[in-house]
């Protein structure tokens, strides 16, 4: 099948709290194609997480579209939708709370495949046995309960579990962020060889870049709820379009003594998405900010890689 | 020597037996140096930190032997109100992770900045409003003369870490202790707050201890490094040679395994396994399970090896 | 690991309640006397170790029945109203505490006004109205116990079902598309079960104090069934000349009540931890 497995076609949601309308999400348009690896980036609360809940299914955008191989992903019931579940599954970041703590990890890694099929029991263990045996973990693992496990080996079984199925996409919400720094390599590593022995796609929310640029193939950086760049990971890494992937870029401190940290790339606090700017959300903050930024919403241009700012395109550093 | 760390033994009493949390540290701090004490959670370098402030989980925490000095006063003999008097928030101060935890949120910032110096009998009456805008411009909090009266939840994160820092130099320490603290914040935040840490350095001449897991902010900001593995240091230097020039097979197998900016994109190098736990350690090298270079020696403990311009490393393999 | 399990168990409190338990399945067979018989020679016989015999350790009512038979016989509708009472109310609390706090909207507005209303309204009163509009006795007090403790239960079992929603193993399960049946016996059931075995066990005293406050007031059990209630209320009135007639099933209540009351902390502590607001 041609085309992407993902298209998100001006995806917004807002959510209605007293103290007013929190725009999480605000027209956010992307493709993420077959076997390939989507990050979403950017800093805490910019609607990335919602992004991905309401790609899961767990939340509805308040407008837009969210296509799967076509098919609007709302509109889906019943038998359509029960199908979209057995394709699409989740790694979520906390590996403490995504385990059932009074289930066995073999009850754990079976309960998808159990929501879908009917297997006999030796089926399912066999089935059990190899997908642990792929994440590297002995099939007696089946026996135990979560806490008798380390956080590195628990996000195993959160991988194995969401594998069981054999899905197409794999949402992976922060799958490294809780785990040391000698484990994250470990999990990293997992994750590209069975992305690559099961052709599957990756969708990966995270805010460590250099870690996106080591994983992904395409890249949508996030600002306020807004897409500010999107494009193939190496040229947005490359040669940043966007100042706030200018700014966050040259943020990042980096394991080299004498490597100069930049903060006059983004002065200043991040706002509130209960009252976000007018015009370009990150105006206030941008160091060539113009009249323009201030009013209107800078429209998305460029193709494949996508910049939403009102620079024009040749003055762009 | 402004902190000199001598053999440091800090025991937890916990249910499941004694966690030998940090076994044997010893480590230097001159004064307007940051040292980096850099390690995965689990390693000893939270406890460390604690351990100069004698700050141990109430019950189960205790220093059982080795020596810290501080301009060559004896800190472990110290009485518990001694510390409280002289050196907790006085000569050495602490900045934590989560700013939030840090500032009581019933108090205004004001009152809190405040507090240690009156506590410590900085400025009193009248003068004290003066000295708590004072410190907060030198933290770089916007119109501070105006925001006294706030409280921490009407701040951002990053301002809040500002507000911390604040209350930690108002007594102007000569040793500060930041455990993690731009961990909490997000990038483009996180090196306001790295930036600042170097300006108060420049600013007061004080001693930094970084305590961190992140190798980006430890070399942005250090001098020198002092890597912790399983409770003990394995290896320390000057920050270019740490990461320049790695000697200890952990030093060498953590750089490795962390992604790049900027660096092709390829296999990581992951270090297989989990460290040792601390209530039952293996006797000898505490990496040798891991180690990608592991000899028979290994299981007698590594000698100390020294490198050269004040680079040292604990590894058998150094030591032939 | 067996000996910490056992750590600080409350061997006295269990003793009396395993007392209590084996007095009412044992029935008949344990009664030194038949606890409605009539024995007017025997009235106010005063306990054994004031100046009445061994017969009747407890001594004897206005009637002259044997307090201890009728003590033992009490403890029946005691544990018979405590069980079914905290059955009923803790199952559907538990049901509706958990259907509000996973669905949420408006049938958790609608939940959470109708607990608002049940706790506002005097159990008392609705006893009175109950036991009018219906037959007093066994089941008429079942029903006012239920209807007045399932707001508890469903308010307590609602915030930990809040909790637990935010957990991503309920996220997973749902991205899986595994059946909400399935996630409510598999995933939420399970973590709330210590809390609601530490919930029933706090509520045994306050319902065996329930049911004897209804008996007393001539709301609950009615003559000729014993209940501890009843026996206060027959023996008010000789308070002065047979004070024993009405302490003994006083103590009887305070003893129950008691034990049930530290066994359930003691198992909160242990099950719970986080509980101990309650």
């Amino acid at each position: 099948m041609s085309g992407p497995m993902l298209e998100l076609d001006g995806v917004t949601k807002h959510y209605t709290t007293r103290r007013g309308v929190v725009r999480a999400v605000e027209s956010v348009s992307l493709a993420v194609q077959p076997r390939s690896t989507m990050a979403l980036v950017g800093e805490s609360g910019c609607g990335k997480t919602t992004l991905a809940r309401m790609i899961l299914q767990l939340e509805r955008p308040t407008a837009g579209a969210i296509r799967f191989e076509g098919q609007d992903v709302a509109a889906m019931r019943g038998a359509a939708l029960q199908a979209y579940r057995r394709e699409v599954m989740a790694v979520f970041q906390d590996p403490y709370s995504s385990l059932n703590p009074r289930l066995r990890v073999g009850t754990i890694i079976a309960e998808p495949v159990l929501a879908h099929e009917r297997p006999s029991r030796a089926e399912l263990d066999k089935r059990v046995a190899e997908v642990l045996d792929v994440v590297g973990l002995p099939a007696t693992a089946a026996r135990l309960y979560p806490h008798e496990f380390s956080g590195g080996q628990r996000q195993r079984i959160a991988i194995a579990r969401a594998l069981a199925l054999r899905p197409r996409l794999m949402v992976l919400d922060e799958p490294v962020s809780a785990l040391d720094v000698s484990i994250r390599a470990q999990i990293l590593n997992l994750l590209a060889d069975i992305q690559a022995e099961y052709g599957l796609t990756y969708l990966i929310i995270a805010h460590d870049l250099a870690l996106v640029e080591h994983f992904s193939s395409d890249v949508a950086v996030i600002y306020l709820g807004c897409v500010a760049e999107t494009g193939p990971t190496e040229q947005v890494f490359a040669q940043p379009r966007h100042p706030y992937t200018q700014a966050l870029l040259a943020a990042v401190p980096l394991p080299d003594p004498d490597h100069v940290l930049s903060e006059a790339a983004a002065l200043g606090e991040i706002a509130s998405a209960l009252d976000p700017p007018a015009g370009c959300r990150f105006h206030p903050r941008c160091p060539h900010a113009m009249d323009i930024c201030r009013t209107t919403r800078p429209l998305a241009a460029g193709s494949p890689h996508i910049t939403a700012c009102h620079l024009p395109r040749t003055s762009l550093p | 020597m402004l902190l000199s760390v001598r053999n440091l033994q800090t025991h937890l009493h916990l249910r499941r037996g004694l966690l030998r949390a940090v076994d044997g540290v010893s480590l230097e701090v001159a004064e307007g140096e940051t040292l980096g004490l850099v390690g995965e959670s689990g390693s000893g370098k939270t406890m460390t930190g604690l351990s100069l402030l004698r700050l141990l989980p109430k019950g189960s925490g205790r220093i059982a032997g080795g020596s810290i000095q501080l301009d060559g006063q004896e800190l472990t003999t110290l009485s518990e109100a001694q510390l409280a008097r002289d050196i907790r928030g006085r000569r050495i101060a602490m900045i934590m992770q989560d700013p939030m935890t840090s500032l009581n949120p019933v108090f205004s910032i004001g009152d809190q900045v405040g507090s240690p110096l009156r506590n410590h009998d900085i400025a009193r009456g009248t003068a004290l409003r003066g000295a708590v805008v004072d410190v907060l411009r030198r933290v770089r909090l916007p119109s501070p003369g105006e925001r006294l009266g706030d409280y921490p939840h009407q701040f951002s994160g990053g301002q809040r870490q500002r507000i911390v820092a604040a209350m930690a130099i108002g007594c102007t320490p000569r040793l500060l202790v930041a455990d993690e603290p731009t961990t909490a914040l997000d990038v483009t935040i996180q090196v306001q707050i790295i930036n600042l840490l170097r300006t108060i350095q420049d600013d007061t001449g004080a001693g930094i201890i970084l305590i961190t897991h992140d190798l980006g902010v430890a070399a942005s900001l250090c001098r020198r490094i002092a890597v912790m593995y399983a409770g003990q240091i394995v290896e320390t230097g000057p920050v270019r040679a740490i990461y320049r020039s790695p000697s200890h097979p952990y030093t060498q197998a953590l750089l490795a395994a962390i992604p790049r900016l900027g660096a092709k994109r390829g296999r990581l190098t992951a270090i297989a396994g989990q460290p040792p736990s601390l209530i039952d350690p293996p006797t000898g090298c505490r990496f040798a399970a891991r180690c990608p270079s592991r000899m028979a020696k290994c299981a007698e403990a590594p000698p100390v090896v020294d490198l050269g311009d004040g680079h040292s490393a604990s590894c058998w393999k150094l030591a032939s | 690991m067996r000996a910490e399990m056992f750590r600080g168990v409350p061997w006295l409190a269990l003793l009396v309640l395993a007392a209590v338990g084996i007095c009412a399945a044992g029935g008949e067979a344990l009664l030194p006397f038949e606890p409605g018989e009539l024995d007017l020679g025997a009235a106010f016989k005063p306990p054994a170790w004031i100046s009445g015999d061994w017969a009747s350790p407890l001594g004897a009512d206005n009637l002259g029945r044997d307090i201890l038979s009728r003590i033992m016989a009490g403890s029946r509708v005691s544990v018979i109203v405590a069980f079914y009472a905290i059955l009923f109310s803790g199952g559907i609390g538990a049901v509706a505490g958990m259907v509000a706090g996973y669905f949420g909207g408006w049938v958790d507005t609608v939940l959470m006004r109708l607990i608002e209303i049940q706790q506002s309204v005097p159990a008392i009163a609705l006893a009175l109205i109950l036991a009018a509009a219906l037959e007093p006795g066994l089941p008429t007090v079942v029903l006012v116990i239920v209807l007045t403790y399932w707001a508890w239960y469903a308010r307590i079992i609602r915030g930990e079902i809040m909790a637990l929603k935010g957990r991503d193993y309920i996220a997973f399960a749902r991205v899986a598309g595994v059946g909400t049946a399935r996630i409510f016996l598999r995933h939420l059931l399970p973590n709330i079960f210590n809390t609601l075995v530490v919930l029933a066990t706090l509520q045994v005293g306050q319902v065996i104090l329930f049911e004897a406050s209804l008996s007393f007031l001539g709301l609950g059990i009615q003559q000729p069934d014993i209940s501890w209630g009843l026996m206060l209320a027959d023996a008010r009135q000789y308070i002065t000349n047979a004070w024993w007639a009405i302490t003994m099933p006083g103590i009887a209540i305070m003893l129950t009540c008691l034990a049930s009351n530290i066994f359930g902390d003691w198992l909160r502590d242990r099950l719970d931890p986080h509980l101990r607001q309650l």
